[in-house]
């Protein structure tokens, strides 16, 4: 039961990452293969914040820098690629991915640094007859918190609709009147943000490295991919799902665990295409 | 974009015909380039350059198979070292396990990755071009992730010794492991991969995919079947990925995670964008090329991934068709002021 409720909180924290890719490519029909290091980046932005102004300062000031770091990728990268074909906006933040990770590595060195829980968090609480970190169960909540803010921001706001609509067809939405650029600006801040938010999370989770995002990204893409590309409830579902199981298997059969993703992914595409959520052909 | 895409079964039929007619041209072209390389060891005396060319040539293998999925699919793969490094653990384990024999391990190892793109591309060569290329790396990160943890099986990240038998196809298995002969062997293997991908690229099966890559949906009106030539596409470029791993495996005779890492899917999709991939050859050019910066860049090479990095961002944005692209755009421009000239 611990075990299920350990894959809950990896599942939320994945939520958290891959909603931001589906939000970007909601807007700009383009992934950010950098998208793994802006949540290492997070990472260490809040570590290196929190070091003097305490866990819950370094949250807010890793969100706002990768935010701003979002907006400046949409304005000089994103808006001006985006009448070439996609395979342009891929490589280039994929040679983004290159230069972020050296650059960290050349700031905090490429050693593991481990993170502690916020002092409030620091816990355990007494959870089905055992002990479980309190830490775990914010991370959860923060998850929740994340997804029940999306929902009422794109269900009940004006901006929010016109996020749906450009998800579903970005160039009659821009036909209609609306600014997709600003839109998309605000939008890909977002979904940075979120990568920073996650990263700031992750670092009590797991330790800090260079590598962190590549080995995030691995389940952060197949979730948004079983997810569908464009539904955010699709992401919610296999990044649960998917959380889940990774997890399961890394107590379970720990050698071979990287490769269960994978396994649910093709099951799923090979039912359904287009996703679990996503829009049929 | 190629310039002739056939739009009915009549057209690839007849582009394929015409361009069978050049393949004596293609086994000419490609004999007299491997015997060249014959000369090349004797030429270059340094040691330290002919290591430098032989890992050259071996990455231009695994750029050369990136650039084939991208000129006949339209698909851009992140993560073909998992090919080369399924390739390259499949040797090592057969030296551990004693599974078979080498040279049947050899044709394994290239015959896996392409089984296995084969049914993976069953599956995600439908998908959009976007998810297509997040699976390649998620795929290629999730085996090394599996080769980094399964430190029973292979060695996690300490890695693993390629046990090889003395003799391999009859050939010293040192003449391998040489610089001076390996250089020529993998760059006899170059050449012939390059002209099989041209004469492919030529044939019905390469006009076909090429057909599909523009519209898919017009070439399954015409009748033709698309996902499998797609896969089969996907497979072939799994099994050149792989013949770059075995060579690896053969010269270094260790094999790291590394070998899986998606740096080293970078660095061979940055030679193919380099190089252009429009051009069979292109991606091999872009090989050598990234070989002489990185050997150039001398002390800078401590920030080596920030450099390749911005580099892909400069040439992706500044030269999209890559060096072939140019090369072939100045050889246009060339020839039509000299058309010019005589009218």
């Amino acid at each position: 039961m611990i075990q299920v409720i350990n894959g809950l909180v990896y599942g939320s924290f994945l939520y958290v990452l891959a909603v931001g890719l589906v939000l970007i490519f909601g807007l700009r029909r383009v992934t950010n293969f950098a998208h793994g290091s802006f949540f290492m980046l997070g990472a260490y932005v809040s570590y290196a914040a929190a070091a003097h102004l305490g866990f819950w300062t370094g949250m807010i000031v890793s969100v706002a820098a990768l935010a701003v770091f979002g907006a400046l990728l949409d304005r000089f990268v994103f808006r001006p690629l985006s009448r070439e074909e996609p395979i342009v906006t891929l490589l280039v933040t994929f040679g983004l991915l290159f230069v972020l990770e050296d650059a960290v590595r050349t700031i905090w060195g490429k050693d593991y640094i481990s993170v502690s829980a916020p002092e409030a968090l620091s816990g355990s609480v007494t959870l089905f007859g055992s002990q479980f970190p309190t830490y775990r169960l914010f991370v959860i909540a923060v998850a929740i918190a994340v997804a029940l803010g999306l929902a009422v921001w794109l269900r009940s706001t004006k901006v929010g609709l016109y996020v749906r609509a450009s998800s579903v067809d970005p160039v009659t939405t821009a036909m209609q009147g609306v600014d997709t650029d600003r839109l998309s600006a605000l939008v890909v801040a977002i979904g940075t943000g979120l990568a920073g938010l996650s990263g700031t999370i992750a670092g009590p989770l797991m330790a800090l490295s260079p590598s962190m995002g590549g080995y995030i990204i691995i389940d952060c893409f197949i979730v948004v991919v079983t997810g569908g590309l464009t539904s955010f409830t699709g992401a919610f579902v296999a990044a649960l799902v998917i959380g889940q199981f990774h997890n399961l298997g890394l107590v379970y059969v720990p050698e071979v665990a990287s490769v269960i993703p994978l396994l649910i992914m093709a099951a799923v595409l090979g039912l359904r295409p287009q996703g679990l959520a996503g829009p049929r052909k | 974009m190629s310039s002739a895409v056939p739009r009915d079964k009549a057209k690839v039929a007849a582009a394929s015909i015409a361009a069978e007619r050049r393949t004596p041209t293609v086994v000419l072209a490609a004999g007299l380039l491997a015997a060249a390389g014959f000369a090349v060891p004797w030429v270059v005396g340094s040691q330290l350059a002919l290591t430098l060319m032989t890992q050259a040539v071996i990455h231009a293998i695994l750029a050369t198979s990136i650039g084939f999925m991208i000129r006949q699919n339209g698909l851009t793969s992140f993560g073909h070292a998992a090919f080369f490094g399924m390739a390259a653990y499949l040797m090592a384990l057969n030296g551990k396990l004693d599974a078979m024999p080498a040279e049947l391990a050899v044709l394994a190892a290239i015959a896996v990755p392409a089984a296995f793109a084969f049914f993976a591309g069953l599956i995600i060569v439908r998908l959009p071009a976007l998810s297509f290329s997040m699976l390649t790396l998620a795929v290629a990160q999730s085996l090394y992730e599996l080769m980094l943890r399964w430190r029973g099986l292979a060695g996690g990240d300490d890695g693993m010794a390629v046990r090889l038998p003395s003799r391999l196809f009859g050939i010293d298995i040192e003449l391998f492991q040489a610089p001076s002969s390996m250089f020529v062997v993998s760059w006899c293997a170059l050449v012939a991969v390059i002209a099989i991908l041209t004469l492919v690229a030529r044939s019905h099966f390469g006009v076909l995919t090429v057909a599909i890559r523009e519209n898919e949906e017009r070439a399954r009106y015409v009748g033709y079947h698309t996902l499998v030539p797609r896969a089969l596409v996907f497979a072939l470029s799994a099994a050149v990925g792989g013949l770059a791993g075995v060579l690896f495996a053969l010269y270094n005779a260790f094999v790291t995670p590394g070998a899986l890492h998606w740096s080293l899917s970078g660095e061979a999709l940055i030679m193919a964008v380099i190089g252009g991939p429009q051009a069979i050859w292109g991606p091999a050019l872009g090989a050598v090329i990234f070989f002489v910066v990185k050997n150039a860049m001398g002390d800078l090479t401590e920030h080596w991934p920030a450099i390749i990095g911005a580099m892909l961002i400069v040439v992706t944005v500044l030269l999209p068709q890559g060096i072939s692209g140019l090369l072939n755009r100045l050889n246009r421009l060339n020839r039509r002021s000299r058309e010019a000239g005589k009218a």
